[in-house]
């Protein structure tokens, strides 16, 4: 019998890159080169191209995130605060955001699956969920415990056909929970910096990408 | 003690004294609500209740009650044990407390103690503790179902199934008196949410999966799935709604559906209501309207007219539009010149992972494969699980 294999592509444009639908994507490099802008950039050009976006923040509250993407002019998204609780007393959930703690996995999980329940019933077909970071996920938690966790996550976007991006810090974890971390996913976004200049690269177990540089301007990551 | 669980209650009666009931729940489902609403209805009835906190600080438990309007503080009977601040380094204004969370013995001393003062414990999130204690606290926490038993009171895990060693999974199930699964209706995303039982030693079970939704206020609510027919006119709709009902009306006029066929079916421990949609193009703005409600569409065709193939694509772009999963009946095979499934298949070019059934809805044939079939997509064929 012939097994005829289609795989849906989809392209992440301004890094002008062709990944299968259904794709978790690890974001890797040093801390400050720029990854967050990197996430942000990626998200707000795919979420203006009409994809649905879930943004998952463990490092900034929702009111920062907001702000940034304000400023490029994108409003239409979800976000699931994992920062205000621990911050402030109690502030209310919102029909775009919603607030849990960082210990509670399960609340994080079962927001993710209320966004995408929402956007499918809706006709929303392409999701982009950005995760930034899952290294702050590493310093309260056991490592068995987050990649549980992304193990049912990555499962899901891959069901839904949506693609993930997770942020990972390059130096913070041992090499064998950045190992296991790789696994999960089906490929790496990598980041360096040479003579104060930044680049990255793709690397997959089908591809690899030459080095690419990237500046920052305004907050936003351009490509020279 | 009540359960205070919509059809859980009539099934399982009350919950005995020294026993241990775990809900088992599906990571991606917001099912914490279930033990809430047992140590809820319980307060209600003025036993003593208590509620172990180990994501969350007690002022957030709280909210998190009261999103379903109910008010923790009325309550003298009611004592939180608060097994969180000492992560977070807060202090706990609470009448237990475990300093320090990550330390088993601690955890075991407190709660231990809590199970011998009150009528009924909820451990809020037994899956935190194992993932903060590692996979041994499994041992640890039969322990308390022990103390539960010698002592009379009665003990309620909110346990959340992550990925963990089949051993831990099994020793959970294992060492509860009575097993509540708490899943999600898959269709590529959580479409819907379901409970039932999976094991109770103190009465013979149903196998039975009750479709809930969460209302705020008010908790864990039962509901009846709706499945969509439709196809083509004269596909033979009416048949297909009327053969797989136990009970079903029809607002019919000259023999063809002007209105709405409506059944209703008891199947495998489902309750579900059928509603055939008329054929007309004139009727689509309905077809819309009730595919938003839907959780899958049977899409019935005449396997003797492929004429008819392009409209029976069209409908079904119409309900499918919200998502929802599908299964082709290819209908009328007793008839001559009826095309084979694959046949259908190739004429409709659709993809080989849809399923077509083969039936002839005027005598039943093959109309419960296809309810079947459906079923099986959206529960992953995990709801005939023992």
């Amino acid at each position: 019998m012939q097994i005829l294999l289609i795989i849906i592509m989809v392209k992440l444009g301004f890094i002008d890159l062709d990944i299968p639908k259904g794709s978790n994507l690890m974001v890797y490099g040093p801390p400050l080169i720029g990854k967050s802008a990197f996430v942000r950039t990626l998200f707000n050009e795919e979420v203006s191209n009409g994809a649905g976006g879930i943004y998952v923040s463990t490092k900034d509250t929702a009111e920062t995130l907001m702000e940034w993407f304000e400023k490029v002019g994108l409003d239409d998204f979800r976000i699931i605060d994992c920062v205000s609780k621990a911050m402030m007393e109690d502030v209310a959930d919102t029909d775009k955001i919603k607030r849990v703690s960082i210990m509670d996995l399960t609340g994080i999980s079962v927001r993710v699956n209320g966004f995408l329940e929402e956007y499918w019933r809706s006709g929303v077909r392409d999701i982009l969920l950005a995760f930034d970071t899952i290294s702050a996920l590493l310093m309260y938690l056991n490592p068995q415990t987050v990649f549980r966790f992304l193990h049912v996550l990555a499962s899901r976007l891959r069901a839904a056909r949506g693609v993930g991006v997770y942020v990972v810090e390059e130096g913070m974890h041992d090499d064998k929970t950045t190992t296991t971390l790789k696994q999960l996913f089906n490929g790496v976004i990598e980041f360096k910096e040479d003579e104060e200049k930044r680049f990255f690269r793709f690397i997959s177990s089908s591809s690899r990408t030459d080095w690419k540089e990237f500046v920052i301007e305004d907050g936003k990551v351009v490509i020279p | 003690m009540k359960i205070g669980i919509p059809v859980l209650e009539e099934l399982l009666g009350r919950l005995p004294k020294g026993k241990t009931l775990t809900y088992y729940i599906d990571p991606e489902v917001e099912g914490d609500v279930f033990a809430m609403q047992t140590l809820y209805t319980n307060l209600e009835e003025g036993h003593r209740c208590a509620y172990v906190t180990s994501t969350m600080n007690s002022s957030s438990v709280k909210n998190r009650f009261r999103e379903f309007g109910w008010e923790l503080d009325d309550f003298q009977n009611f004592s939180m044990i608060d097994a969180y601040s000492g992560f977070v380094g807060s202090t706990s204004e609470e009448r237990y407390v475990v300093k320090d969370p990550s330390n088993p013995s601690e955890l075991d001393e407190v709660i231990r103690k809590v199970l011998r003062e009150n009528d009924l414990v909820v451990v809020g999130a037994l899956s935190a503790m194992i993932d903060i204690c590692g996979e041994d606290f499994a041992g640890i926490a039969e322990g308390w179902t022990g103390v539960a038993r010698d002592s009379g009171s009665r003990l309620v895990f909110s346990f959340v199934a992550w990925p963990y060693s089949e051993s831990v999974l099994n020793r959970i199930k294992d060492m509860s008196n009575a097993v509540v699964t708490v899943g999600g209706v898959h269709h590529r995303v959580v479409l819907g949410y379901y409970y039932g039982i999976l094991k109770a030693d103190w009465v013979d079970v149903e196998n039975v999966a009750v479709l809930f939704r969460l209302v705020r206020p008010g908790g864990v609510r039962a509901y009846i799935p709706k499945i969509l027919v439709t196809g083509p006119f004269n596909a033979g709709k009416s048949s297909f709604v009327h053969s797989i009902s136990n009970k079903a009306v029809s607002v019919d006029r000259l023999g063809t559906t002007v209105a709405l066929d409506h059944g209703h079916v008891e199947y495998k421990g489902f309750s579900i209501d059928i509603f055939g949609t008329p054929g007309q193009e004139r009727f689509d703005p309905l077809l819309k309207v009730l595919g938003r409600e839907a959780l899958g569409v049977i899409l019935v065709v005449d396997s003797t007219q492929p004429k008819t193939f392009p409209r029976a694509k069209q409908m079904l772009e119409a309900t499918t539009r919200f998502g929802l999963p599908y299964v082709i009946a290819a209908n009328k095979q007793d008839m001559p010149g009826a095309l084979s499934p694959e046949e259908i298949r190739k004429r409709m070019a659709l993809p080989d992972d849809i399923l077509i059934i083969p039936t002839v809805a005027k005598n039943g044939e093959g109309v419960y494969d296809v309810l079947e079939a459906l079923l099986k997509l959206l529960i992953g064929g995990r709801y005939d699980e023992p």
